[in-house]
Protein backbone atom coordinates (compact mmCIF):
# COMPACT_ATOMS: atom_id res chain seq x y z
CA UNK A 1 0.00 0.00 0.00
CA UNK A 2 3.13 2.16 -0.13
CA UNK A 3 2.16 3.95 -3.62
CA UNK A 4 -0.99 4.44 -5.75
CA UNK A 5 -0.48 2.04 -8.02
CA UNK A 6 -0.17 -1.25 -5.35
CA UNK A 7 -3.35 0.72 -3.35
CA UNK A 8 -4.91 0.52 -6.99
CA UNK A 9 -4.36 -3.00 -7.19
CA UNK A 10 -5.33 -3.71 -3.16
CA UNK A 11 -8.64 -2.32 -3.60
CA UNK A 12 -9.88 -3.46 -6.80
CA UNK A 13 -8.44 -6.93 -6.15
CA UNK A 14 -10.72 -7.18 -2.39
CA UNK A 15 -13.59 -5.38 -4.61
CA UNK A 16 -13.71 -8.68 -6.55
CA UNK A 17 -13.90 -10.65 -3.52
CA UNK A 18 -16.93 -8.57 -2.15
CA UNK A 19 -18.60 -8.52 -5.13
CA UNK A 20 -18.46 -12.49 -5.45
CA UNK A 21 -19.48 -13.41 -2.19
CA UNK A 22 -22.43 -10.68 -2.56
CA UNK A 23 -23.24 -12.33 -5.74
CA UNK A 24 -23.36 -15.54 -4.30
CA UNK A 25 -25.51 -14.58 -1.51
CA UNK A 26 -27.60 -12.94 -3.76
CA UNK A 27 -27.82 -16.26 -5.53
CA UNK A 28 -28.57 -17.85 -2.42
CA UNK A 29 -31.65 -15.56 -1.59
CA UNK A 30 -33.37 -17.46 -4.16
CA UNK A 31 -34.06 -20.36 -2.07
CA UNK A 32 -35.96 -18.82 0.25
CA UNK A 33 -37.85 -17.21 -1.90
CA UNK A 34 -41.20 -19.65 -2.57
CA UNK A 35 -41.63 -20.52 -5.78
CA UNK A 36 -45.66 -21.91 -5.76
CA UNK A 37 -46.17 -21.96 -10.04
CA UNK A 38 -49.20 -23.94 -11.54
CA UNK A 39 -51.10 -23.93 -14.74
CA UNK A 40 -54.12 -25.48 -16.55
CA UNK A 41 -53.24 -26.54 -19.81
CA UNK A 42 -55.75 -28.55 -22.33
CA UNK A 43 -55.61 -28.95 -26.30
CA UNK A 44 -58.56 -27.23 -28.43
CA UNK A 45 -57.86 -28.10 -31.94
CA UNK A 46 -55.34 -31.00 -33.48
CA UNK A 47 -54.64 -31.62 -36.58
CA UNK A 48 -52.42 -33.00 -38.76
CA UNK A 49 -51.23 -32.29 -42.13
CA UNK A 50 -49.02 -33.22 -44.88
CA UNK A 51 -46.01 -30.54 -45.87
CA UNK A 52 -42.29 -29.96 -47.11
CA UNK A 53 -39.28 -29.55 -44.18
CA UNK A 54 -38.67 -26.50 -46.32
CA UNK A 55 -39.42 -25.63 -50.02
CA UNK A 56 -37.16 -27.25 -52.06
CA UNK A 57 -37.53 -30.95 -49.92
CA UNK A 58 -38.95 -33.35 -52.22
CA UNK A 59 -39.76 -35.28 -48.64
CA UNK A 60 -43.14 -34.78 -47.32
CA UNK A 61 -43.73 -35.27 -43.39
CA UNK A 62 -46.49 -35.15 -41.70
CA UNK A 63 -46.84 -32.10 -39.20
CA UNK A 64 -49.03 -31.60 -35.72
CA UNK A 65 -50.89 -28.61 -35.27
CA UNK A 66 -52.08 -28.23 -31.65
CA UNK A 67 -53.92 -25.40 -30.46
CA UNK A 68 -54.36 -25.03 -26.90
CA UNK A 69 -55.97 -23.15 -23.71
CA UNK A 70 -53.74 -22.29 -21.00
CA UNK A 71 -54.28 -20.58 -17.47
CA UNK A 72 -50.76 -20.24 -15.74
CA UNK A 73 -50.30 -18.82 -12.30
CA UNK A 74 -46.13 -18.55 -12.14
CA UNK A 75 -46.45 -15.10 -10.67
CA UNK A 76 -44.26 -16.48 -7.49
CA UNK A 77 -40.81 -17.00 -9.99
CA UNK A 78 -40.55 -13.05 -10.30
CA UNK A 79 -38.33 -12.01 -7.19
CA UNK A 80 -35.40 -9.05 -7.21
CA UNK A 81 -33.23 -11.80 -9.04
CA UNK A 82 -35.73 -12.47 -11.56
CA UNK A 83 -34.48 -11.26 -15.03
CA UNK A 84 -36.80 -13.37 -17.40
CA UNK A 85 -39.05 -16.49 -17.50
CA UNK A 86 -38.94 -18.52 -20.12
CA UNK A 87 -42.30 -20.07 -20.45
CA UNK A 88 -42.72 -23.28 -23.02
CA UNK A 89 -45.09 -26.41 -23.86
CA UNK A 90 -43.94 -29.52 -24.68
CA UNK A 91 -46.21 -32.33 -26.61
CA UNK A 92 -45.07 -35.59 -25.64
CA UNK A 93 -46.12 -39.13 -26.81
CA UNK A 94 -44.53 -42.27 -26.79
CA UNK A 95 -43.25 -44.20 -30.27
CA UNK A 96 -44.62 -47.58 -30.08
CA UNK A 97 -42.59 -50.61 -31.26
CA UNK A 98 -43.89 -53.39 -33.36
CA UNK A 99 -45.04 -55.28 -30.48
CA UNK A 100 -46.67 -52.60 -28.71
CA UNK A 101 -44.07 -51.79 -26.03
CA UNK A 102 -42.98 -48.29 -25.55
CA UNK A 103 -39.53 -47.70 -27.66
CA UNK A 104 -39.34 -44.07 -27.69
CA UNK A 105 -40.98 -41.14 -25.44
CA UNK A 106 -40.98 -38.07 -28.08
CA UNK A 107 -41.44 -34.49 -26.86
CA UNK A 108 -41.20 -31.40 -28.77
CA UNK A 109 -41.61 -27.85 -27.92
CA UNK A 110 -44.88 -26.43 -29.56
CA UNK A 111 -45.14 -22.72 -28.14
CA UNK A 112 -42.97 -20.87 -26.22
CA UNK A 113 -42.57 -17.22 -24.76
CA UNK A 114 -39.70 -15.16 -22.78
CA UNK A 115 -41.44 -12.70 -20.13
CA UNK A 116 -39.24 -10.58 -18.90
CA UNK A 117 -39.09 -8.87 -15.49
CA UNK A 118 -39.45 -5.05 -15.40
CA UNK A 119 -35.82 -4.88 -14.21
CA UNK A 120 -35.26 -6.52 -17.38
CA UNK A 121 -37.19 -4.78 -20.51
CA UNK A 122 -34.63 -2.82 -22.06
CA UNK A 123 -32.76 -5.76 -23.06
CA UNK A 124 -36.22 -7.32 -24.37
CA UNK A 125 -36.64 -7.69 -28.26
CA UNK A 126 -39.97 -5.88 -29.01
CA UNK A 127 -41.55 -3.18 -31.31
CA UNK A 128 -41.00 0.16 -29.56
CA UNK A 129 -44.59 0.34 -28.79
CA UNK A 130 -45.42 -2.96 -27.47
CA UNK A 131 -41.86 -2.13 -25.34
CA UNK A 132 -43.45 1.19 -24.08
CA UNK A 133 -46.81 -0.25 -23.22
CA UNK A 134 -44.95 -3.28 -21.29
CA UNK A 135 -42.89 -0.62 -19.40
CA UNK A 136 -45.90 1.84 -18.99
CA UNK A 137 -48.28 -1.29 -17.42
CA UNK A 138 -46.06 -1.96 -14.57
CA UNK A 139 -46.08 1.80 -13.56
CA UNK A 140 -42.47 2.36 -12.21
CA UNK A 141 -42.21 -1.45 -10.27
CA UNK A 142 -39.40 -3.05 -9.80
CA UNK A 143 -40.75 -6.45 -9.75
CA UNK A 144 -44.32 -6.88 -11.31
CA UNK A 145 -45.45 -10.48 -10.62
CA UNK A 146 -48.48 -9.95 -12.56
CA UNK A 147 -46.74 -10.30 -15.83
CA UNK A 148 -46.60 -14.30 -14.81
CA UNK A 149 -50.30 -14.36 -14.23
CA UNK A 150 -51.76 -14.96 -18.42
CA UNK A 151 -54.31 -17.15 -19.84
CA UNK A 152 -54.20 -18.03 -23.45
CA UNK A 153 -57.89 -19.34 -24.89
CA UNK A 154 -57.27 -21.43 -28.13
CA UNK A 155 -53.71 -20.38 -28.89
CA UNK A 156 -51.94 -21.17 -32.23
CA UNK A 157 -48.95 -23.09 -31.77
CA UNK A 158 -45.65 -21.46 -32.79
CA UNK A 159 -44.29 -24.65 -34.26
CA UNK A 160 -46.08 -27.32 -36.13
CA UNK A 161 -44.39 -30.68 -34.80
CA UNK A 162 -43.28 -34.11 -36.61
CA UNK A 163 -40.84 -36.95 -35.80
CA UNK A 164 -37.89 -38.07 -37.42
CA UNK A 165 -39.74 -40.74 -39.20
CA UNK A 166 -42.26 -38.01 -40.61
CA UNK A 167 -44.83 -40.15 -39.49
CA UNK A 168 -47.38 -38.27 -36.67
CA UNK A 169 -50.82 -38.71 -37.81
CA UNK A 170 -52.54 -41.25 -35.16
CA UNK A 171 -49.82 -40.87 -32.30
CA UNK A 172 -52.23 -41.89 -29.47
CA UNK A 173 -51.76 -40.90 -25.61
CA UNK A 174 -49.58 -37.18 -26.27
CA UNK A 175 -50.05 -34.84 -23.41
CA UNK A 176 -49.51 -31.22 -23.42
CA UNK A 177 -47.17 -29.87 -20.52
CA UNK A 178 -46.03 -26.82 -19.49
CA UNK A 179 -42.52 -25.97 -18.43
CA UNK A 180 -40.82 -22.60 -17.29
CA UNK A 181 -37.30 -21.73 -16.78
CA UNK A 182 -36.60 -19.22 -14.71
CA UNK A 183 -33.05 -16.84 -15.46
CA UNK A 184 -31.79 -14.95 -12.92
CA UNK A 185 -29.66 -12.05 -12.75
CA UNK A 186 -27.31 -13.83 -10.81
CA UNK A 187 -27.33 -17.58 -10.06
CA UNK A 188 -28.13 -20.46 -11.75
CA UNK A 189 -30.75 -21.02 -14.41
CA UNK A 190 -33.51 -22.91 -12.77
CA UNK A 191 -36.23 -25.40 -15.01
CA UNK A 192 -39.83 -26.67 -13.65
CA UNK A 193 -38.71 -29.49 -11.05
CA UNK A 194 -40.50 -32.53 -12.82
CA UNK A 195 -42.43 -33.26 -10.15
CA UNK A 196 -39.79 -32.70 -7.15
CA UNK A 197 -40.58 -30.29 -4.36
CA UNK A 198 -37.16 -29.14 -3.48
CA UNK A 199 -37.74 -27.13 0.00
CA UNK A 200 -39.79 -24.04 -0.60
CA UNK A 201 -40.00 -24.52 -4.64
CA UNK A 202 -43.00 -26.30 -5.05
CA UNK A 203 -43.69 -28.55 -8.04
CA UNK A 204 -45.44 -27.24 -10.96
CA UNK A 205 -49.10 -27.62 -9.73
CA UNK A 206 -51.21 -29.39 -12.93
CA UNK A 207 -49.31 -28.30 -15.91
CA UNK A 208 -50.18 -31.50 -17.65
CA UNK A 209 -53.60 -32.12 -19.97
CA UNK A 210 -55.23 -35.54 -20.65
CA UNK A 211 -53.78 -37.14 -22.53
CA UNK A 212 -55.61 -37.39 -26.52
CA UNK A 213 -55.10 -39.12 -29.91
CA UNK A 214 -54.00 -36.75 -32.80
CA UNK A 215 -56.36 -37.51 -35.73
CA UNK A 216 -55.87 -39.03 -39.18
CA UNK A 217 -53.64 -36.66 -42.04
CA UNK A 218 -56.41 -34.00 -43.19
CA UNK A 219 -57.16 -34.69 -46.31
CA UNK A 220 -57.58 -31.73 -49.42
CA UNK A 221 -61.32 -32.51 -50.27
CA UNK A 222 -62.46 -32.23 -46.14
CA UNK A 223 -60.44 -29.22 -45.76
CA UNK A 224 -64.07 -27.52 -45.14
CA UNK A 225 -65.03 -29.70 -42.38
CA UNK A 226 -64.13 -28.49 -38.81
CA UNK A 227 -60.42 -29.81 -37.38
CA UNK A 228 -61.17 -32.61 -35.52
CA UNK A 229 -62.02 -31.47 -32.56
CA UNK A 230 -59.23 -33.00 -28.72
CA UNK A 231 -62.75 -34.76 -27.56
CA UNK A 232 -61.07 -37.74 -28.86
CA UNK A 233 -58.78 -37.91 -26.26
CA UNK A 234 -58.70 -41.30 -24.13
CA UNK A 235 -59.70 -40.87 -21.02
CA UNK A 236 -56.49 -42.13 -18.80
CA UNK A 237 -55.81 -40.12 -15.61
CA UNK A 238 -52.54 -37.97 -16.43
CA UNK A 239 -50.50 -37.89 -13.39
CA UNK B 1 11.87 25.05 -12.46
CA UNK B 2 10.71 22.73 -15.36
CA UNK B 3 12.25 20.22 -13.29
CA UNK B 4 10.90 20.85 -9.89
CA UNK B 5 7.80 20.90 -11.53
CA UNK B 6 7.82 17.38 -12.92
CA UNK B 7 9.61 15.84 -9.66
CA UNK B 8 6.45 17.75 -7.81
CA UNK B 9 3.78 15.65 -10.36
CA UNK B 10 5.98 12.61 -9.66
CA UNK B 11 5.04 12.55 -6.19
CA UNK B 12 1.68 13.08 -6.49
CA UNK B 13 1.35 10.40 -9.51
CA UNK B 14 3.37 7.77 -6.99
CA UNK B 15 1.38 9.08 -4.21
CA UNK B 16 3.79 7.47 -1.36
CA UNK B 17 2.37 7.53 1.99
CA UNK B 18 4.23 6.39 5.43
CA UNK B 19 4.42 3.13 7.36
CA UNK B 20 1.37 4.68 9.56
CA UNK B 21 -0.57 5.95 6.73
CA UNK B 22 -0.68 1.91 4.41
CA UNK B 23 -1.96 0.26 7.69
CA UNK B 24 -5.02 2.85 7.82
CA UNK B 25 -5.46 2.81 3.85
CA UNK B 26 -5.49 -0.93 4.38
CA UNK B 27 -7.83 -1.39 7.43
CA UNK B 28 -10.01 1.32 5.43
CA UNK B 29 -9.74 -0.28 1.95
CA UNK B 30 -11.47 -3.27 3.78
CA UNK B 31 -13.90 -1.83 5.98
CA UNK B 32 -15.49 0.09 3.27
CA UNK B 33 -15.48 -2.34 0.53
CA UNK B 34 -17.33 -5.14 3.09
CA UNK B 35 -19.55 -2.29 4.37
CA UNK B 36 -20.31 -1.20 0.87
CA UNK B 37 -21.29 -4.89 -0.46
CA UNK B 38 -23.53 -5.35 3.43
CA UNK B 39 -25.24 -2.38 2.87
CA UNK B 40 -26.03 -3.18 -1.18
CA UNK B 41 -27.47 -6.28 -0.29
CA UNK B 42 -29.39 -5.56 2.20
CA UNK B 43 -30.88 -2.65 0.83
CA UNK B 44 -31.19 -4.61 -2.32
CA UNK B 45 -33.07 -7.21 -0.40
CA UNK B 46 -34.76 -4.92 1.54
CA UNK B 47 -36.84 -2.83 -1.21
CA UNK B 48 -36.41 -5.89 -3.65
CA UNK B 49 -34.45 -3.93 -6.53
CA UNK B 50 -31.31 -5.70 -7.56
CA UNK B 51 -30.60 -2.29 -9.74
CA UNK B 52 -30.38 -0.49 -6.59
CA UNK B 53 -28.02 -3.29 -5.11
CA UNK B 54 -25.18 -3.23 -8.19
CA UNK B 55 -25.46 0.82 -7.89
CA UNK B 56 -24.92 0.56 -4.34
CA UNK B 57 -22.10 -1.59 -4.51
CA UNK B 58 -20.33 0.23 -7.48
CA UNK B 59 -20.93 3.22 -5.37
CA UNK B 60 -19.34 2.64 -2.14
CA UNK B 61 -16.30 1.05 -4.48
CA UNK B 62 -15.86 4.29 -6.14
CA UNK B 63 -16.02 6.29 -2.54
CA UNK B 64 -13.25 3.70 -1.63
CA UNK B 65 -11.17 4.29 -4.58
CA UNK B 66 -11.03 8.29 -3.75
CA UNK B 67 -11.10 7.58 -0.28
CA UNK B 68 -7.83 5.05 -0.10
CA UNK B 69 -5.83 5.52 -3.91
CA UNK B 70 -4.87 9.31 -3.69
CA UNK B 71 -1.92 10.12 -1.47
CA UNK B 72 -4.11 12.11 1.04
CA UNK B 73 -2.17 14.65 4.26
CA UNK B 74 -3.89 11.90 6.99
CA UNK B 75 -1.77 8.98 5.28
CA UNK B 76 1.66 11.29 5.78
CA UNK B 77 0.96 12.17 9.30
CA UNK B 78 4.03 9.97 10.91
CA UNK B 79 6.49 10.57 8.25
CA UNK B 80 10.13 8.38 8.86
CA UNK B 81 12.67 9.97 10.99
CA UNK B 82 15.46 9.40 8.52
CA UNK B 83 19.46 9.04 10.33
CA UNK B 84 21.00 12.12 8.83
CA UNK B 85 23.21 11.27 5.52
CA UNK B 86 26.91 10.52 5.65
CA UNK B 87 27.69 10.31 9.49
CA UNK B 88 27.19 13.90 10.25
CA UNK B 89 25.65 15.20 13.24
CA UNK B 90 21.90 14.49 14.26
CA UNK B 91 19.10 16.15 13.47
CA UNK B 92 17.63 15.08 16.90
CA UNK B 93 19.85 16.31 19.65
CA UNK B 94 19.66 12.92 21.47
CA UNK B 95 21.78 10.47 22.08
CA UNK B 96 21.42 7.60 18.91
CA UNK B 97 21.76 3.72 19.74
CA UNK B 98 22.81 1.57 17.25
CA UNK B 99 22.45 -2.11 17.82
CA UNK B 100 24.92 -4.02 15.11
CA UNK B 101 25.48 -7.62 16.16
CA UNK B 102 24.37 -7.22 19.42
CA UNK B 103 26.72 -5.06 20.36
CA UNK B 104 25.71 -1.17 21.35
CA UNK B 105 27.41 1.29 19.15
CA UNK B 106 26.89 4.45 21.13
CA UNK B 107 27.02 7.98 19.31
CA UNK B 108 27.55 11.07 21.01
Amino acid sequence: MYNSLTRIQNVFGFFTSVAFVVAAIIAASDLIAPRTPSGMIEPTSVQVVKGRPHYYSTKKEEYAIIKFSLEADLSSLFTWNTKQVFVYVTAEWPSLGADGAVTQNNSAVIWDNIITSPSADHLSNMPPVALRRLIESTAGRVIDPGRGKFQLFNHKPKYQITHPSGHIAESSDVKLRLHYNVQPWVGALTWDQQGVDLGLWKRLSDGVSEAFALPPVKRKDDAKTSSSKAKTKTKSKAT
Amino acid sequence: MAEQLLDQVRDVVDGQIDFEGQKLAEILATALLSIAGAISFLVGYSLQDIALALKIGLGGTALTFLLVVPPWPFFNRNPVQWLPVGGGPAVTSTQQNLVIDEKLLARQ
